[in-house]
């Protein structure tokens, strides 16, 4: 290989070329199975000399930092996805309609009941040992997905940033970890609050479950994110849609082995909620 | 004798790419467990202190977050792709605060070797120890002008003709320097030598 060819592999290894002679380059690489691989000598020379153990440790804070800025533009874009489709619904005039329903959520208690045929969400208050029930009747129902999601997501921003607005009987306090799944049956979709997990050390995640209590059958709802914090608020969706009484629905949290095709089942120690059901 | 982190890995790492783009947090983390202290360090010797280093880190993760799904094969190997991201981020922000990195005191290769983090399986940390051990020999065998010249082209958001002004030489013994000097650091590292 001449040696003006080698300096522009060792230039491109090392990041060291213009846009012109870079795209020149990577189009001789394409077409130069022995040019590719002589870089590729190159890169795992490079590889291992910037993998030898540095000076330097990473400070253990360092993933959980990450984690927590990826949280933080999950619930951005969740925002965003939230806010796009009022705007697009304040073009068509509905967006007064939509605002109205939702400005008018009331919390009640689920034992009492909502009136027949009304639509509603439900809520299950979850902490160590325990879940609670409650159920939200909502003003209107929502004509298609998308309108469900904007109710979801309008309620479950509300709630997280003013948790007084929780039926009470779902307003933990205290250290301890606690959370709310709020789930609208009809559309199989949710918003799951938590506060206070702690971290789950390496090879281990938090999963949401929803098991239907009559039946006893279990469906997972998704894996919780969670950031050093421990606290997040997140979305999640169950299909297949669920065949069971939303009176009969109850969620928890576990904490199970990572595994590259997850649980089928939850196996793990239960973090969050009644488990006792599976 | 350690195997070389040839198309295997690379291969593997890609498919964790793939999974990253595709929003698998797992894959993500493992990602992080293979690539953390490399880039970290990357980024303490580039900008000179941890407190930037460790923002600096996290800004190339979270890129690398965000753009796997632009990773391509064809180009470089993932671990490539990510180091250029990292230098990228930490030049971007020594431009942004006009600072220059340090031309005339670069951080000695020598040092006591850190452990790997808590992430990092025993394979890697061992592969890792060895190179260490293997490196530093490597280095001290590179002459004095070729080392110079490569670790300023790695570590420095410095042009080749900055480069030739603190080495004192013409911009075409500069690039010929880091050439020689990266062949080098490649034939003693082969494990055919080893």
């Amino acid at each position: 290989m001449k040696p003006e060819t080698e300096e522009s592999a060792c230039l491109y290894v090392l990041d060291r070329l213009d846009a012109t002679e870079r795209a020149w380059f990577e189009a001789r690489l394409a077409s130069e199975p022995d040019l590719a691989a002589f870089v590729g000598e190159l890169e795992s020379t490079l590889s291992r000399h910037l993998r030898t153990p540095a000076a330097a440790d990473p400070p253990p804070t360092l993933l959980a930092g990450i984690d927590a800025r990826i949280d933080l533009l999950a619930r951005e874009r969740m925002r965003e996805h939230a806010r796009a489709p009022w705007a697009s619904i304040a073009r068509w005039g509905i967006a007064a309609a939509i605002t109205a329903s939702v400005g008018i959520i009331a919390v009640q208690q689920v034992r009492r009941g909502a009136a027949p045929g009304r639509p509603y969400v439900i809520i299950v208050g979850m902490d160590s040992g325990r879940s609670t029930l409650a159920e939200l009747p909502l003003q209107d129902r929502a004509r298609d997905p998308d309108g469900s999601f904007i109710q979801l997501a309008s309620l479950a921003e509300r709630l997280w940033e003013s948790p007084d607005g929780l039926p009470e009987k779902l307003r933990f306090a205290g250290p301890r970890s606690h959370g709310y799944a709020l789930f609208d049956p009809a559309s199989s979709q949710g918003f799951v609050a938590i506060q206070r997990l702690p971290a789950t050390g390496l090879g281990k995640r938090y999963h949401l479950w929803i098991v239907d209590t009559a039946s006893g059958r279990t469906h997972e709802a998704g894996i919780l994110p969670l950031a050093v914090s421990g606290s997040g608020l997140y979305f999640f969706t169950v299909a297949p849609a669920l065949d069971a009484r939303p009176d009969h629905l109850d969620f928890f949290v576990t904490l199970e082995d990572t595994a590259p095709s997850g649980p089928v089942r939850p196996s793990g120690k239960v973090v969050l909620g009644d488990g006792r059901v599976f | 004798m350690q195997p070389d982190l040839g198309s295997e890995e690379a291969a593997e790492e890609s498919r964790l790419l793939a999974r990253t783009a595709a929003g698998d947090r797992e894959a993500f983390r493992l990602l992080f467990s293979r690539y953390g202290a490399a880039l970290y360090s990357l980024a303490v010797r580039i900008v000179g202190n941890s407190g930037d280093a460790e923002e600096l880190t996290q800004d190339a993760f979270v890129k690398i977050w965000r753009s796997a799904g632009s990773y391509d094969p064809g180009k470089s190997r993932p671990f490539t792709w990510a180091v250029t991201i990292a230098r990228r981020t930490c030049f971007d922000h020594l431009r942004k605060r006009r600072r220059r990195p340090a031309f005339t005191v670069l951080p000695d290769e020598a040092g006591p070797p850190a452990g790997q983090d808590g992430g990092a399986d025993a394979r890697h940390a061992a592969e890792a120890r060895e190179d260490s051990e293997r490196l530093r020999g490597a280095l001290a065998g590179i002459p004095g002008g070729q080392r110079r010249a490569l670790e300023l082209a790695l570590y420095s958001a410095a042009s080749h003709s900055e480069i030739a002004r603190v080495l004192g030489q013409p911009v075409g013994t500069v690039k010929s320097w880091i050439r020689r000097g990266l062949l080098d650091l490649r034939d003693t590292l082969s494990p055919k030598k080893l």
